[in-house]
Formats: structure tokens, sequence, C-alpha cells
């Protein structure tokens, strides 16, 4: 006959502790598997906006991230940029330069497309529009968010390139060519992928898609 | 002692890229910002640390104290304020680096300009007699590195007397004397002989600081006008 055999109190504890155990072991595979899990993405047809000319909307990973822009500012800047975004130009380009909390660029159009990217030149690439004066003179308070087209170390070489800060850079005005401010969705950019050791990315995140809201 | 150990290893292997953005922007390492709200946006930075830079690490820095970083800053405000953002923007002048014990392969220097980083290194701690003028000297040497052409050396050169060779650097020669001379003979100062590009920047800078000028030097007279004159080409506006 076999005796019922009942479970002692450690055995219980021991038990459950296993449970939790994998619980715990599981919740984080799945957090750490998902970095967008807590972003939001917002959807810009949910919302009203001052001047919906100006804005522009960018899908990455994590979402949109939803930037408007000030042709007041940088007028030949902001010129660019639309003509590129109304190109589907900057479509599947990499994010090649991201320091992490501090700045994602991306917007090399010759060496950072997904189909062709070339690690060796990235960053060196043109758009084939030729460059564009600096507008650095307006003032510019470049807090977290800002948009600005990125250049070489001289001035007045703006192409297709852009550069978001996720931090406030005051040292930036009168530096670079401010084209904008990211209005929602910088959590979205601060989750895009990046390396320890170097500001330049290997096997990068990509724009999906970039879209003025009103073409 | 271990733990110690492994926890500094941890750290080293563990930080992240750093995001220097003055160095990202002028390539020179160990600096904070000191002041930046200024009209004609000039950005005053200090090294927080010393610092290394140059063809082969050639160039050195130290950090101060902050009571004479505070005192000489006042100094340096009042000069380079003369300056607005209009013409700085076209010499291509933008960062002012304080520090002090400034050398270039180890020899003091009062300043280092270089218009490509726009930047200006200066010695807050550089003789006090000559402080306020070397400020405005080197800021020359920056005028002068950015417009090239308009202060060519060659007709500056046929001012002085025939005879008269200047040497072929300014450290390859013992004429580097800052005092003013009372009686000028076509120079300012001794500094003034080393070469042309110095003997321009001596001239603006005691004409920035206001000192007077010997009017009985035909020589120096036609050095005076030549600054005067390409100033204005480059600033219609501007005031010595």
């Amino acid at each position: 006959m076999i005796q019922k055999i009942k479970a002692s109190k450690s055995e219980k504890i021991i038990f459950i502790f296993i449970i939790c155990l994998a619980i715990f072991s599981l919740g984080s595979f799945l957090l750490i598997k998902d970095k967008c899990l807590f972003v939001k993405d917002y959807n810009p047809e949910k919302i009203k906006f001052e001047k919906p000319n100006n804005i522009a909307v960018l899908n990455v990973p994590c979402g949109n991230v939803i930037i408007e822009l000030y042709p007041e500012i940088s007028p030949n800047g902001v010129k660019r940029f639309i003509t590129l975004v109304k190109s589907k130009a900057y479509d599947d380009v990499a994010f090649h330069r991201v320091i992490k909390d501090t700045l994602v660029q991306a917007g090399d159009l010759e060496f950072g497309k997904k189909e062709n990217i070339d690690y060796g030149k990235i960053g060196t690439g043109k758009s084939g529009l030729g460059t564009i004066n600096s507008e650095v003179d307006a003032p510019f308070n470049f807090k977290k968010g800002s948009v600005a087209l990125a250049r070489t170390q001289k001035y007045n070489t703006e192409d297709s390139q852009f550069f978001i800060v996720l931090r406030d850079e005051p040292l930036y005005e009168t530096e670079y060519t401010p084209i904008g401010k990211v209005i929602y969705g910088l959590k979205a950019l601060e989750k895009i992928k990046y390396l320890d050791k170097s500001q330049y990315v290997l096997r990068p995140d990509y724009i999906s898609t970039l879209r003025m809201l009103i073409d | 002692m271990n733990l110690i150990r492994l926890i500094l290893l941890s750290l080293f292997i563990f930080t992240h890229v750093q995001a220097n953005t003055i160095y990202n922007l002028i390539k020179i390492p160990n600096l904070e910002i000191y002041e930046i709200n200024k009209s004609n946006k000039l950005r005053y930075l200090y090294a927080k640390q010393p610092f290394t830079i140059g063809v082969d690490n050639n160039i050195n820095c130290y950090n101060s104290e902050k009571k004479v970083l505070n005192e000489k800053f006042k100094i340096i405000q009042k000069n380079l304020d003369r300056y607005n953002q209009k013409f700085l923007k076209k010499i291509n002048l933008k960062y002012i680096v304080l520090c002090e014990d400034l050398s270039i392969s180890k020899i003091n220097t009062a300043g280092i300009p270089d218009h490509i980083m726009k930047t200006l290194i200066i010695d807050i701690k550089f003789d006090e007699r000559y402080f306020e003028r070397v400020i405005h000297h080197e800021v020359f040497h920056i005028i002068n590195d950015s417009y090239k052409e308009i202060f060519d050396e060659k007709i500056w050169s046929n001012f002085n007397v025939k005879n008269f060779k200047y040497a072929e650097c300014s450290t390859c020669t013992d004429k580097i004397g800052l005092d003013t001379y009372r009686e000028t003979d076509g120079f300012i100062t001794e500094y003034s002989r080393s070469t042309a590009s110095e003997d321009m920047a001596e001239v603006f800078s005691h004409l920035m600081i206001g000192l007077s000028l010997n009017n009985s030097d035909p020589i120096l007279e036609k050095k005076i006008q030549f600054i005067k004159n390409n100033l204005l080409k480059i600033d219609e506006n501007f005031i010595l």
C-alpha cells in the first residue's frame, strides 16, 4: 500500500521559491529582450499642432519621434531637410553615431543606407545636393531634444546629416545650424543602439521612415 | 584590497564612451565651462586638470586656483569685451582657454592662438606688467592667421630700413623683451624685431591698450597706418 507523503514546510518554501525565481527570470528575459517596453509610441494624428506644416515624424525602432521644425530660425537648413524628407531619402538610413544619453546622429545618405552600409566611410557621405551655408547667428538654446544639421570641422559644410541632442548642450549655440526640436517621443531616441567603447555603431539602428505630417 | 581592485577594474571595463562636448569641439581635454553667457558669444573655458596637446604632445598647460582664475578672468573679459561678436566671427575666434604655466616645446608662452579651432589659450599667470597687452597681441595672431593675404609680410618688412632682417621664427631669437621703447626706431619693443608677424602683433596690442606711440617715427607711423587700414578692411566699424 502506497503511503501518501506530505510535503514538509521547508519543501513547500523551496517550491514557492523556485516558482518565484522562474517568474522573475521570465519577466527579466522579456524586459531585456524588449527594449521598447516602456516607451510610449505617439500617434501624430491624435495630436493637435499649432503649425502642422512644420511637423516631421521620424519613425524609429521604438516608435514615433515628433519634430517641430523652425524655418524662421534656419530657413535654408530646414528647406534642405524638408527636401530630403519629401524625397524619402532618410528611409532606412543608419543612426551611425550615437553617444549614450548625449546625442544620436543620422543622415549619411551615401554610406549609411541599410542595403549598402559602408562602415569604413560612414559619416563622410553626401546627399548629392551640395553643401549649404551654416545658419548659426540667430540665438538658439540647445536644450535636450534640439535637432541640428551636422557639419565637418568647417562652417558651411552642412548637407544631409543631422543630430538630435539627448541632453542640454549650450556650447552648440552658434556652432551648429538648429533646424528644430523634438516635441514628443524623445524616449524612443534614448533607446537607439549605442556602443560602450565607440561613438560609431556597428550594426546600428535605422530610421524606418521620416515624413512631413502634411505632405 | 582585491574587492577594491575588482570594483576599479569593473569601472574601467564598463565605463561608457565619454561624451565630452568641449573636447569634441576644440580637441583640448580636461576643460570645463567658466562663462559662456557673454554678449560677444565668447566661450570662456578653464583647465580643470593639466592638459597636453599638439604635435608630439608639445603643448602643456596647468589648472589654476579658483581665486587666481576669478581675478584674471575679470581682466581678460574686460579686454576681450572690446571685440564684438561680428568681428570675432570674422576672425574665427570663439573659445578662450584659461590655464597657467603654458608652454610650447618647453618654452613658456603667453598664449597660443589657433584660428582653425577658433581657440586662444591664455596663460593667466603671465607677467602682470604685460598681461593685458599680450591678450591683444595673441588676438592679433588670430586676425593675422585668418587674413594672411591682407597682412602681407613683404609689404610690412619693406617699411623697415633696408639692411634689417627679421629672424626665421619668433623662438629662434633672443629678442624677447616686451618693455615698450621710450625712443622707437621703427620698432616698439625688442620682441617686435623677432618676426614681421610679432612686430605687427606688438603694434596692434599697443594700439589696443592705448599707449601713446612716437609720432615722429616715420617707420612706426607707416606700420600703424597699415594695421589700422587693414583692420577696417576686415570690419569697417572696428574701433581701435
